[in-house]
């Protein structure tokens, strides 16, 4: 699992809440810096979450418009990248959810895709991910915002667990029920030879 | 070793990396002997590889994005300089503006005073904000601490008003003064105004995080902001201090290195034959 960056330096976090403090008063410049350095972040959860780059975009657009109408109420008590993550996680299940399944579930219900870049094993794979964000949408709040945060967010279970306000066990708890009901909702899809011979 | 219910349970943190070694070990040691487990832990496995490979997004190009969002950022009590409108538009923009003059005159008076939960307090930041633009450059570090020390008193205010969400408002208005003025704060035409200026703005600080300090219900941003200002100060007034402006030399800078300058020798007076000693 990848991790985020390091905590800033004393220097890059002083700068950075500058940067916030003067985004918080309406200075637009500031607010443009700040977007500049997590606009690739947001996106990328974004993207990650519902696979479609101008979706993504425009779910990125409504999470800074978020940020900044909600920067003057921001306590510099917990970092501002875990606060934005819990933003954007927030936005991207809520766009998840909204969003109708582009694959039907008969579509989906095919081998696992194989590292060969056969255009047929590409489509699978591309099939399988809406699948596991659609699976994904469909969890139980906490477990589906918990288990956004690793999976869109690309969070370790101690940055989760900051990110959340909750302790590290929680967060254990909380992927496990996750990832122990998105098997079973896509059990038949990654192991369809398996069904076949249950059936 | 584990019971098999227990492996079952683990097995997902345990695929994560999250187990201590000795915890590791025990699920090790079921899985080894235990062919179900084995493949249940295939298929989390199997589940980590689809959450981790969900891709990046490719690279978007910042400025557009910027532009589509800048065009829907809510406005938020920025002071703008008004473009000269268009020759067809000149009539209603003198109407406009004489209706504005009207209605500005007749709450000017009340404005500088206004509190930010007054409904002149818009009137006092356009003031403060006209003020500034038509101030000179070297004028301009008066008004600015002038404007801070404004700030202080609102944020103080609105403590003791039981508003602390106006009053960190203030303080970050405060903070944004601050660090407009720090370049002119660190170069004063007048640093023993300057100084005294600051001093009174910490003064002025110290005041507050007591205020708020004195509350029951004392609110820890307030607190948070009042010592990030001071922290401000102290950064303007800490660089300057440890890193001294040289001595501008003119017509030397093409020596690649300077030669050392004769440091006038004070007058030997008569009464005092003594070499000077090199232990300083």
């Amino acid at each position: 699992m990848a991790k985020v960056q390091d905590a800033p330096s004393l220097e890059e976090d002083a700068e950075e809440r500058r940067l916030i403090d003067r985004s918080a008063a309406g200075d637009q410049e500031a607010f443009r810096q700040l977007v500049l350095r997590y606009h690739r972040l947001v996106i990328n959860v974004a993207f990650r979450a519902l696979g479609e780059l101008a979706l993504a975009e425009d779910v990125a657009q409504d999470v800074f418009i978020k940020v900044y109408k909600a920067l003057p109420s921001y306590r510099h008590d917990k970092p501002f990248k875990h606060w934005l993550h819990r933003v954007a996680a927030n936005a991207v299940t809520d766009a998840l959810r909204r969003r109708r399944p582009v694959v039907s579930l008969d579509g989906m219900e095919q081998p696992p895709a194989s590292r060969d870049a056969d255009p047929q094993d590409i489509a699978t794979r591309h099939d399988l991910q809406r699948a596991v964000r659609h699976a994904i949408a469909s969890l139980p709040s906490h477990y589906r915002d918990t288990i956004a945060l690793q999976a869109f967010g690309e969070l370790s279970y101690d940055e989760i667990a900051k990110t959340l306000d909750i302790p590290l066990g929680t967060v254990m708890s909380r992927l496990n029920g996750a990832k122990k009901l998105l098997r079973e909702r896509l059990g038949s899809i990654a192991h369809p030879e398996e069904e076949a011979n249950t059936a | 070793m584990l019971s098999h219910t227990t492996t079952r349970d683990w097995l997902i943190p345990y695929a994560d990396g999250m187990l201590a070694v000795d915890e590791r070990r025990r699920i090790d040691g079921h899985i080894a002997g235990c062919a179900a487990c084995a493949a249940e832990l295939r298929e989390v496995r199997e589940l980590n590889l689809l959450l981790v490979t969900l891709p990046p997004a490719p690279p978007v190009a910042f400025a557009p994005f910027w532009l589509n969002l800048q065009a829907v950022l809510p406005q938020r009590r920025v002071l703008r300089i008004p473009r000269f409108p268009n020759y067809r538009r000149v009539g209603l923009a003198l109407a406009a503006a004489t209706v504005a003059v009207l209605v500005a005159a007749g709450s000017a008076l009340a404005a500088p005073s206004a509190l930010p939960d007054n409904p002149l307090y818009p009137v006092k930041q356009l003031e403060e904000g006209v003020k500034l633009t038509f101030t000179p450059t070297n004028d301009r570090l008066t008004l600015q601490l002038q404007f801070a020390s404004e700030r202080l008193r609102e944020a103080r205010a609105m403590v003791n008003d039981h508003k602390p969400l106006l009053a960190a408002n203030s303080l970050r208005a405060f903070s944004v003064t601050i660090d407009d003025s720090a370049a002119a704060l660190k170069n004063p035409a007048n640093p023993k105004t300057a100084k005294a200026a600051v001093q009174a703005l910490r003064q002025e600080l110290a005041d507050i995080e007591q205020a708020n300090a004195a509350r029951a219900d004392d609110d820890a941003d307030v607190k948070q902001l009042v010592l990030a200002a001071s922290d401000e100060l102290d950064r303007i007034e800490g660089t300057d201090a440890v890193t001294p402006q040289p001595p501008v030399v003119v017509g030397v800078q093409s020596t690649p290195q300077p030669t050392p300058q004769p440091t006038p020798k004070p007058k030997p007076s008569e009464s005092d034959g003594r070499k000077p000693s090199g232990d300083r």
